[in-house]
C-alpha cells in the first residue's frame, strides 16, 4: 500500500516539474540532426497546400525551404491541426510554425515569435450578387470567420497584436451575428452558396480571398483593408538562441529581397512591408 | 376512420391512394427545375414560369414512372430484383451526385494519391487499433466477469471511462497530454493508442456479453470430462463464444474505419485528411469528400464480405 502511495506522489510531482525545454535545446537539435522540423497548415492556399504532385508546396513552405538551407540543414514539413499547433509545448516534436500565424498577446504567452515575415490585410468580402458596397454596411449582418482566429478575435473587438510596427486600426463593424469555422475557406463555402443564404459576408485574409476568386467563388471585396496583420515564425518557449539565430536568418532574407521575391512569386504583390 | 381503413384493404382504393399521395409528395417538392421539367417543355412551356399545372404535370409524370418502374420489378424474378433496387438506388445517388457540377479531370489526377496514401494509411490504423482492441476486450471482459474485486474495480472504472469520453478528446488527451508525462509520442501511435483504447471498452462489452451467452452446462460439462478451467475457456467456452461476438465486433470494425478519421486532427494522413486537404488547393472539396466517402463505402462493403465469411466459420457447427 505505501509503495502505490509513494508512486502516485511522484507520478504527480513529475507532472508538477515537468518543464518546457531547456536553453538551447533546439537549436542543438537541429544542428545535431541536420534537420529543422517545421509544422505548417495544409489547407491554407497559396501560402500552403498540397500541390499537384502530392507535395506541400505555397509561400510559407518556400520561406521554410529557405530558413533550412541557411542554417544548412534539411528541411521537414508536419501537418498537426491549427489548435495543437497554436496549444505550445511542442516537445520537440517540430521545431518551428511557418504558417502564417499572427503574433497575439495570448499566443505569445505559450509560444515565441522571434521574426516577421510579411504583412496580410485583412479584409472583408461578400458574394458577388451583394447590394453591400463599404464596410459600414455590414454592421448587424451575418459574417463568418476562422474561430480564434484574428478575424474571429477583430469582430468579438478584442484583438491584440503583439508585435512592433503594427499600423493602428479601429473597429468599423459591429457583427450582427459572428459565425466561426475550422478554416476561412469554409467560411467561403457558405458565403459561395448564395448572398445571405447562411452568411452576408466573410473577413478573411485577402490573399485567400483572391485566391478563391482565381477558383471561380463568387466573391468580392469590399472596401479597403481594415487591418494589417504581421505573420510571425512561432517557435516553442525556452530556447534563446534557436530565437535569435531565426531572427538573424530571417532578417537576412528580408534585407536581399529573398522574401520580397518569394511573396511576389505566390501574391503577385509585395506583402512583406506594410504600405 | 375504421371505415376508412376497411376501404384500404381493397386493392384499387389502396393503389389509388398510393399514387394520390405520391403525386402531392411530388407536387410540393417541386420538381420543375429538374430533368423531368426540361423533357416536359415542349407541355408546360418553361418549366419555372409554369406554376402549378408544371407541378401537377411534372408530379404525374413522375408518379407515372415510379409505378410503371414498381411493376415492373414485380415481374422481374426474384434473383435479379436485388440487384436491380441496388442498380437503381445506385443511380439516383450518382445523379444526385452528378447535379453538384463536378470536376472529373480533378478527382481522377487526385484519386491514386487518396488511394495509396489516404486509404492505405487508414486501413493500416484500423487493423492494428482493432487487433489491439481485441486483446484489450477480452483482457477487460474477464476482469469484469471476474471475482476478483480489484480486477473488476479496475475493469469497470476503464469501461466506463473511455466509453464516456468522446473519441476526439482522447485523441487530443493521449497526443496532448501524454508529453506532459515525459512521454513524446508521434500522431500515428498516439491514434492507434486512442482507437484501441476507446473501441477496446466497447468490445469488453461485447466479449462479456459473448462469453455470458455460452450457457452454463456447457462449462459444467467440460469439468464433469475432467477439463481445466483454462481448457474449458479456450476449448468450450470461446469457440462458442465467438459465434456471438464476431457480428458485433465487424460492425465495430466498419465503425473504426471511419472513426480513424478523427485521428487526422493530429496531422496524420489518412484518407480524410487527404480529402480535406487535396481538395483546397483548388477549391474543389466537394469532389474530394464525395470521392472519400466513396472509398469508405467500398473499403465497409469489402469487410462486411469478410465478417460475412468469417461468420461462417465460426457457425459451421449450426448448420445442419
Amino acid at each position: 500500500m505505501k509503495t502505490s502511495v509513494r508512486l502516485l506522489g511522484s507520478a504527480v510531482l513529475a507532472l508538477l516539474v515537468a518543464t518546457p525545454g531547456i536553453a538551447g535545446e533546439t537549436l542543438d537539435r537541429v544542428m545535431s540532426e541536420g534537420k529543422l522540423v517545421m509544422s505548417s497548415d495544409p489547407a491554407y492556399p497559396p501560402q500552403s497546400f498540397l500541390n499537384d504532385a502530392n507535395e506541400m508546396d505555397g509561400f510559407d513552405i518556400d520561406v521554410g525551404k529557405e530558413v533550412a538551407k541557411r542554417l544548412g540543414v534539411e528541411l521537414e514539413i508536419v501537418t498537426p491541426s491549427w489548435d495543437i499547433i497554436t496549444a505550445g509545448r511542442w516537445n520537440g516534436r517540430w521545431d518551428v510554425s511557418i504558417g502564417s500565424m499572427t503574433p497575439t498577446a495570448q499566443r505569445a504567452q505559450v509560444l515565441g515569435f522571434p521574426a516577421i515575415y510579411y504583412y496580410v490585410p485583412a479584409a472583408f468580402a461578400v458574394h458577388n450578387d451583394s447590394a453591400v458596397s463599404s464596410i459600414a454596411e455590414l454592421s448587424g449582418k451575418t459574417i463568418g470567420v476562422c474561430g480564434g482566429c484574428t478575424y474571429d478575435a477583430y469582430l468579438q473587438k478584442n484583438l491584440v497584436i503583439d508585435a512592433e510596427g503594427v499600423p493602428a486600426f479601429d473597429y468599423q463593424v459591429t457583427a450582427g451575428e459572428i459565425r466561426t469555422y475550422d478554416t476561412d475557406t469554409s467560411a467561403y463555402d457558405d458565403l459561395r452558396i448564395g448572398d445571405g443564404k447562411r452568411l452576408d459576408a466573410v473577413m478573411s485574409a485577402m490573399p485567400t480571398i483572391l485566391e478563391a476568386q482565381k477558383n471561380n467563388y463568387p466573391m468580392k471585396i469590399v472596401g479597403d483593408p481594415a487591418f494589417y496583420e504581421p505573420l510571425a515564425v512561432a517557435t516553442d518557449k525556452g530556447d534563446e538562441a534557436f530565437d535569435a539565430k531565426i531572427a538573424e536568418v530571417v532578417q537576412a532574407m528580408h534585407d536581399d529581397g529573398t522574401l520580397t521575391a518569394l511573396s511576389e512569386k505566390w501574391f503577385g504583390v509585395d506583402y512583406t512591408s506594410v504600405k | 376512420m375504421m371505415q376508412m381503413l376497411a376501404l384500404l384493404e381493397d386493392r384499387r382504393i389502396r393503389l389509388i391512394t398510393a399514387s394520390l399521395a405520391s403525386l402531392l409528395l411530388f407536387m410540393a417538392l417541386d420538381i420543375r427545375g429538374s430533368m423531368l421539367g426540361e423533357m416536359l417543355r415542349p407541355a408546360i412551356g418553361e418549366p419555372a414560369d409554369s406554376g402549378l399545372y408544371g407541378r401537377f404535370a411534372t408530379g404525374l409524370v413522375a408518379t407515372f414512372l415510379l409505378g410503371v418502374n414498381l411493376v415492373v420489378l414485380d415481374l422481374l424474378p426474384r434473383r435479379l430484383q436485388l440487384p436491380v433496387v441496388w442498380l437503381e438506388l445506385l443511380a439516383l445517388f450518382l445523379a444526385f451526385f452528378l447535379s453538384f457540377g463536378l470536376d472529373f479531370a480533378f478527382i481522377q489526377k487526385k484519386l491514386w494519391f487518396l488511394i495509396s496514401q489516404g486509404a492505405v494509411t487508414t486501413i493500416y490504423v484500423s487493423l492494428i487499433s482493432i487487433a489491439i482492441a481485441c486483446v484489450i476486450a477480452m483482457v477487460a471482459a474477464v476482469a469484469k466477469l471476474s471475482s476478483n474485486p480489484l480486477f473488476f474495480g479496475v475493469s469497470t472504472f476503464y469501461i466506463s471511462f473511455f466509453r464516456g469520453l468522446p473519441l476526439l478528446m482522447q485523441i487530443y488527451l493521449i497526443y496532448l497530454g501524454l508529453p506532459q508525462l515525459g512521454f513524446v509520442v508521434d500522431p500515428i501511435p498516439a491514434g492507434i493508442a486512442a482507437l484501441s483504447i476507446c473501441y477496446g471498452a466497447y468490445m469488453a462489452e461485447i466479449f462479456r456479453a459473448g462469453i455470458l451467452g455460452v450457457p452454463r452446462g456447457q462449462s459444467e460439462a467440460a469439468a464433469a470430462l475432467g477439463l481445466k478451467g483454462p481448457q474449458i475457456f479456450t476449448k468450450v467456452v470461446m469457440p462458442q463464444a465467438m459465434r456471438l461476438i464476431v457480428p458485433p465486433t465487424g460492425n465495430q470494425f466498419i465503425a473504426m474505419l471511419k472513426d480513424s478519421s478523427l485521428v487526422s486532427v493530429v496531422g496524420v494522413w489518412e484518407l480524410t485528411f487527404l480529402a480535406k486537404t487535396a481538395g483546397k488547393s483548388e477549391f474543389k472539396h466537394v469532389e474530394m469528400l464525395i470521392t472519400a466517402s466513396l472509398i469508405y463505402w467500398a473499403m465497409s462493403i469489402c469487410f462486411e464480405l469478410i465478417q460475412a465469411r468469417i461468420e461462417r466459420h465460426y457457425t459451421k457447427s449450426d448448420l445442419r
